[in-house]
Parts: structure tokens; C-alpha cells; sequence
């Protein structure tokens, strides 16, 4: 009987939330306006006098702690990027704000915050578009919310697959078909084969062990580099999979293997088992056999710090080996050069890793308003009309990074990968990570 | 067909086998000899390891030896000031857990102590967790791990060897001490039957105390050659170093040192024997199968006796 009057409660708590959620959301607008959007980076003249003369970019990233590291360098590619739209000579009738959230609670980004603060950014009106999170366990919280309420989203560092492709339409659970968000950060998915191609193509192997970290992200990477490394014609010797959590040891996998390898490729993070591995390699005496990953083990971190790859495995181990990162490394892409030179203007330091990402989503997040501002009639129209015009529209978006359009799925028409080796002698002998060369893996050779 | 690379890789196995092996052996002799005496599953035995390695680590840098150390003879002064150091140390922290979280509630239910055990545990890792932080941390690699001799093709770290020595010259110790000296006679006679040795003049606090120091003692030699072997050791490592180490105890028949010994081994061999046979992920699925099939045919393990001498 008891158990029968708490579940009636529940279902009766679950239809009020329903209601309430269903009675809040908006009412979806018609996105006729969508279709007389301008071209982008022309600035449309202000004619016939829009009734909306200030909108506000929303901000969630972590910003306090030791996140800031991540965090601040990110906010100011966005700050640069208003700053230069609100300059009187580019000739707009209206200003943009910032709205800026910070998701980290205690030092470290956090999911629940993140949710919290897309409900601040949504909440205020003006906020027609926004840029963030840093993190994906923290756009896996927030896509809900700003899904919900049609605001078009754009993070420069998200790399989860899930977030854009298959399986994406349960963080959208209000509109499913409403798509809201999309990145400039390249998804894991093409790390994989980025991957594999350096293998084959730079360092010249042909036999790989491949080990993976039995994570989502270590077995995925791991699979999309066999699958892309056996068609350019390797061989896959072995295919380890071991959870560092219950075993510390790569030794016996190591001799399993034989000789018969001439590279390792490990899919997964340094601190579960990408480290050890490096260092076992070492007690094998397997040093001369080049170790790839992915960006879960190239932190960029140098020898010493806590947690670094190259502190796990011990910089006496920590040559000949190299890694991915999923985007471009805009401090030496030669069209970002205008956009690294009016950073290090604006703050007095080099750019951060995504500074130039967050400014292009900045960027495109301010051409879909302008595009948008004369026809709209309202703040919410506007904000409906910004969201429908960038995802799977064919629309060149003029960035810092170059042209980029977003498919259906919302992802980046550019797939930048960068590549880093280790170099022991770097800071000191405690060991580093140094760039080598980056490519987009849109344009197919 | 047995070639020549077959035996090279076999014997590189036998070599990764007797290392972790070893190192399992050490911890599970701490869980059979207080199971022995007081018949307590000693949950935190496992992080009195993890503490034993990151005592380890800071006695090596404070006396400021964090690389390879290429003169054997200081190499061998260093290791044995390491366990000359660390082991009494751990002892006491075994002695103070014993006094603190185990004898007052020597005569209450069973669960009780199995709770507080646990409950130790965690207040270890949590130390631990604040001392040193949640990333794993480098140990002083005094034996460098290319310092390293050929046998049957194949190439060997004298670290695989140091292991089994460390552990041989332990539990012959440990025997040593058990079946000769009077304080193990003590032990032997509290294990038997508590009331009597007492009646017969055995102060069986001291005894079940020395038992924990004992216990805790090459729990922390473990530790120092986990760090060695290893290289890098962390705050959660006692968890599933401990419950490796339990089962080996328990295979080997729970209260056996000589058991514990060989469960060690035995596990360290399945585990290496499944990578081999590119099982890997089913290691543990495998140790745990033959350890169900060992109790369903000898529930008192491999070398348990039903009841008798245990400690």
C-alpha cells in the first residue's frame, strides 16, 4: 500500500513537471527569416531601422581555480571578437554584451553549474546566441537547456562524438529536431585515422600493437585507427585491451606481442595506463618503438607536473613519442596570424589553445545576428532566427580560421588534427611536448 | 613446434609472472597471518601497501636518491635502509590500527571489525589522497629498469629477480620466526585456541600486535618493490592490490603462509598466462574461475588444513 501511494506520487511529480517544462518553453517561431539571411561578413546597412539596438552573447566556461588556465584565454578570443564588432567602424546599429557564466565549482568545471548557468542565459532575453562549454560532460548538461529554448550554441573545445552524431538527440529531449548546437572543435572521430595516417605516412610503420583503455573514447579512437591503418595497408599484430583500474602491468602484453611490432598505438588517457605503458615499454628495452595516441595522452604537459604523460612515464622514456590533438593549433596557422598579432595587442600574451577557436564561434554567432537583426521582430524571434540559420545551412562563415560552414549535424566543415611529439631535453630536461605540423581532414588528398 | 623465440618469450613471461607474483605473495601473507590469529578479514591491509610504497618514496627522496643508482653496493645499502626504514614504520601504523580499530571490538559480532576495516581504509586513501593528491606519482627508479641480463633469449630486469629474492628471504624468515622463536609459538598458540594460550601465560595482546606488525611490516616491503617495478604508484592502488592479494590468500588456504605464498604466484602466473594467450581482459575473470574451482574441490584452499596450526 505504501509502495503504491509513493509511486502514484512520483507519476503525479512527473506530470507537473511535464506541464511545467511544456508550458514554459516558447513557442517555436516560423524561421522565414532564416531565409533572407545576407551574406556573412558583409555588413548589412541598417536600414529601415530595427526596434533591436542591443543583444548579448552568452559565456559558460570555467573560469575560477585551475581551470582558469583553460578557462580565461578562451573568454578573451570571444571579448576580442565583440570588442571588433562593437568598433564604431564596423558600422552596426546596435551593441553586443557579453553575458559570462563560470561552470567550475571549487576549481573544476561541473556539469550541474554548467546546466545552471545555460538556465541564466536563457532566462535573459537578450541573449540571442552563445559560445561554450569548455568541457563535454559539462555540453552534455547544458545542450538540454539551451536545446529547450532555442538558443543557438557554439563550443570551440567540445570533442565528444556523442554531442553532434549519432545518439546526440537524447541531449536534445525538448525538440529533438531542433538542432542548437555546434562546434568548431574537431570530434575524436577523426583523430583515429589522423592518427593512423601519420603512423603509415610519417613514421613510416607498417605493424602495429594497438592497446586500448576499454573507454568509450580509448576503444572508439582505437578502432577508427585499425580501420583506417589496415586500408592504407598495416598490419594490426595484436589488439590489447586492458582497464588500468584492475591491471597496472603491460609487461606480459608487451612479450605476447613478440617482436613482431614496429609501433604502438594506445587509445585512451595517460593516467589510465598511457604513462605505465610508455614506462613498461622502457623495462622492455622498447624504447626505439614510437608510441602514438590520442589527445588523451598528449596533455602537453612537461615532465614533473602533476599527472603529465611525460611525468607517468618518466622522461627517460619520454622520446619517440607522439600525439594528437583534435583542432588547430592557431599559433601556427598562417591565417590566424592577423588574429595571434591582435591578441597579443589586446592582452600582452600569446593566445590560448581555443582563443581563436572561441573567436571564430564568436564570429559566427555575430554574423547570424547581424544577418538577422533588421527582419526580426523581436528579441525572441531574433534568437530563433540565429539558431535556424547556421547548422546544415550552406553558409560560408568568414572566421579567423578561415571559411568554415556546419553540416546537419552541426559540426565544423573544417577538421583540423595537430600533431605533437615528445622531446625529453625541452624545460630543463624535465621533458615536453613540441608541434610538429597540423592538417585539415576535410580536404582529401 | 617450440622454436627459439617461443622459449625466449616464455621465459620473459615466466620473469613478468614471478614479479607480480612476488609482489602479490608479500601482501597476501599480511591478510593470512591476522586472518590466522584472529580471524579477521583485514580490509585495510590493502592500503597499508599503498601507504608502504608512498613511505617508500619519501624515505628514498629525503635521503635524496631519485635516480638510478649504478654502484651495487650502495644500490643494495639504499634498498635495505628503504625496508630497514619502512617496514618497522608500517608495522606500527598495523600496531595502531589493531590497538584503535580492531581490539576494541575483538569481542563484538564479526561484522563490526569487518566495518571498521573498512572504514580505515578509507581514512588511509584519504590521507594519502590529500598528502600526495589524486595522480599518480613517480617512484625513485634506484634500480633502473635497463639494468638487465639475458637468459634464453631473453632480456630480464634484475628487478623481476630482486622481487622473488625479497620475497623468498621473507617468508623463510617468516617461518623462521613462526616455528622456531618463542614469540611464534605465541602466535602458533593464540591461532589454536585464544582462551588456553592465554591460560598458559601468553599475553595475547601483545601477540595478536606483533601478528599486525608482522602483517603490515612486508605489506610495506611490497610497497617499496611495487614502486620499483612499477614506477609510478597512487593513492587508490591498494584497493585492487589488496583484493588480488586477498584472493591469493584465500586460494592458497586463508591462515597458510606457505599457501599465501603460492597463491601469490599462482595468480601472477594466470594473469601473465592470459596476456599471453591474448586474454587479457579476461584475466580476472580466469583467476577468479580457477579460485571458484579450487573452493568447490578443497574449500580450505590449496594448502588450508580445516583446523589447525593457521599463523
Amino acid at each position: 500500500m505504501k509502495l503504491r501511494y509513493s509511486s502514484a506520487l512520483a507519476v503525479t511529480a512527473m506530470i507537473a513537471v511535464a506541464c511545467g517544462t511544456g508550458g514554459a518553453s516558447p513557442t517555436p517561431r516560423a524561421s522565414a527569416t532564416a531565409g533572407a539571411s545576407a551574406t556573412p561578413g558583409v555588413t548589412a546597412a541598417p536600414s529601415g531601422g530595427p526596434s533591436i539596438t542591443a543583444v548579448k552573447i552568452g559565456v559558460d566556461l570555467p573560469l575560477s581555480g585551475a581551470s582558469v588556465a583553460n578557462g580565461q584565454p578562451t573568454l578573451q578570443g570571444i571579448e576580442l571578437a565583440v570588442k571588433e564588432w562593437n568598433d564604431a567602424a564596423m558600422g552596426h546599429a546596435y551593441t553586443v554584451e557579453l553575458n559570462v557564466q563560470d561552470d567550475a565549482v571549487n576549481g573544476v568545471y561541473n556539469p550541474e553549474q554548467g546546466a545552471s548557468n545555460a538556465n541564466t542565459l536563457v532566462a535573459d532575453d537578450e541573449v540571442v546566441g552563445m559560445v561554450g562549454p569548455f568541457n563535454s560532460s559539462v555540453a552534455r548538461a547544458i545542450i538540454p537547456v539551451t536545446n529547450e529554448f532555442g538558443l543557438a550554441q557554439c563550443s570551440p573545445a567540445n570533442t565528444a562524438v556523442d554531442l553532434t552524431k549519432e545518439g546526440s538527440e537524447v541531449y536534445r529531449p525538448a525538440k529533438p529536431d531542433q538542432r542548437n548546437y555546434f562546434r568548431v572543435a574537431t570530434p575524436d572521430d577523426v583523430q583515429g585515422p589522423a592518427g593512423a595516417q601519420y603512423t603509415y605516412n610519417d613514421l613510416g610503420k607498417r605493424s602495429v600493437l594497438v592497446i586500448d583503455d576499454t573507454t568509450a573514447f580509448g576503444v572508439g579512437v582505437a578502432d577508427s585507427y585499425s580501420t583506417e591503418f589496415e586500408a592504407l595497408g598495416g598490419t594490426i599484430v595484436d589488439r590489447v585491451s586492458n582497464d588500468y583500474a584492475v591491471d597496472t602491468s603491460f609487461s606480459a602484453d608487451l612479450t605476447a606481442a613478440g617482436d613482431a611490432f614496429d609501433v604502438v598505438f594506445f587509445g585512451g588517457t595517460q593516467t589510465l595506463g598511457g604513462g605505465q605503458l610508455r614506462r613498461d615499454m622502457g623495462a622492455a628495452g622498447l624504447l626505439n618503438i614510437p608510441l602514438v595516441g590520442p589527445d588523451g595522452i598528449t596533455d602537453l604537459g612537461k615532465g614533473g607536473d602533476e599527472g603529465t604523460f611525460i611525468t607517468l612515464a618518466g622522461v627517460e622514456n619520454s622520446d619517440n613519442v607522439f600525439g594528437t590533438i583534435a583542432g588547430a593549433n592557431a599559433l601556427e596557422l598562417d591565417i590566424a596570424a592577423d588574429f595571434n598579432a591582435a591578441y597579443e595587442a589586446e592582452y600582452g600574451v600569446t593566445p590560448g589553445a581555443y582563443s581563436a577557436l572561441a573567436h571564430a564561434c564568436a564570429t559566427v554567432l555575430l554574423q547570424a545576428i547581424d544577418a538577422n537583426i533588421g527582419t526580426a521582430a523581436d528579441l525572441a524571434a531574433l534568437r530563433e532566427a540565429v539558431r535556424a540559420s547556421i547548422i546544415g545551412q550552406d553558409t560560408l562563415w568568414s572566421t579567423v580560421l578561415g571559411e568554415l560552414s556546419f553540416d546537419a549535424n552541426g559540426d565544423s566543415s573544417q577538421k583540423w588534427i595537430s600533431f605533437y611529439r615528445t622531446d625529453p631535453s625541452l624545460n630543463g630536461g624535465a621533458g615536453g611536448w613540441v608541434f610538429d605540423k597540423q592538417q585539415d581532414f576535410s580536404v582529401t588528398e | 613446434m617450440i622454436d627459439d623465440a617461443l622459449i625466449a618469450t616464455l621465459t620473459q613471461q615466466f620473469f613478468n609472472a614471478l614479479a607480480i607474483g612476488g609482489i602479490y605473495a608479500l601482501i597476501a601473507l599480511g591478510y593470512t597471518m591476522v586472518y590466522g590469529i584472529i580471524e579477521l578479514i583485514n580490509f585495510a591491509h590493502g592500503e597499508i601497501f599503498m601507504v608502504g610504497a608512498f613511505f617508500g618514496l619519501t624515505f628514498l627522496t629525503a635521503i635524496g636518491f631519485t635516480g638510478a643508482i649504478a654502484n651495487p653496493i650502495t644500490f643494495l645499502v639504499v634498498l635495505l635502509a628503504a625496508f630497514a626504514v619502512v617496514m618497522p614504520l608500517l608495522g606500527l601504523v598495523g600496531i595502531g590500527i589493531e590497538r584503535f580499530a580492531y581490539r576494541p571490538l575483538r569481542n563484538a559480532p564479526r561484522l563490526a571489525p569487518l566495518i571498521t576495516a573498512i572504514g580505515v581504509s578509507f581514512i588511509l586513501q584519504n590521507i594519502v589522497y590529500i598528502w600526495h593528491g589524486p595522480s599518480p606519482v613517480q617512484f625513485p627508479q634506484i634500480l633502473s629498469p635497463q639494468v638487465r641480463f639475458s637468459i634464453l633469449g631473453a632480456s630480464v630486469s634484475y628487478i623481476s629477480v630482486l622481487i622473488v629474492a625479497v620475497t623468498a628471504v621473507l617468508l623463510v624468515a617468516l617461518q623462521l620466526f613462526i616455528g622456531r622463536s618463542r614469540l611464534g609459538r605465541a602466535m602458533r598458540s593464540t591461532a589454536q585456541d585464544r582462551d588456553a594460550a592465554q591460560l598458559m601465560g601468553v599475553n595475547i595482546n601483545t601477540t595478536i600486535a606483533l601478528t599486525f606488525f608482522i602483517g603490515s611490516a612486508l605489506a610495506g616491503a611490497a610497497g617499496i618493490v611495487y614502486g620499483l617495478y612499477f614506477g609510478t604508484i597512487a593513492f587508490n592502488m591498494g584497493f585492487i592490490g589488496g583484493l588480488k592479494a586477498f584472493t591469493a590468500a584465500v586460494l592458497g588456504g586463508i591462515g597458510n603462509t606457505t599457501g599465501a605464498v603460492l597463491g601469490g604466484f599462482m595468480i601472477g602466473f594466470i594473469e601473465v598466462l592470459s596476456a599471453q594467450l591474448g586474454l587479457a581482459i579476461w584475466a580476472h575473470a580466469i583467476v577468479f574461475g580457477v579460485l571458484v574451482i579450487v573452493l568447490v574441490f578443497r574449500p580450505a584452499g590449496l594448502l588450508g588444513q580445516p583446523i589447525g596450526e593457521r599463523a
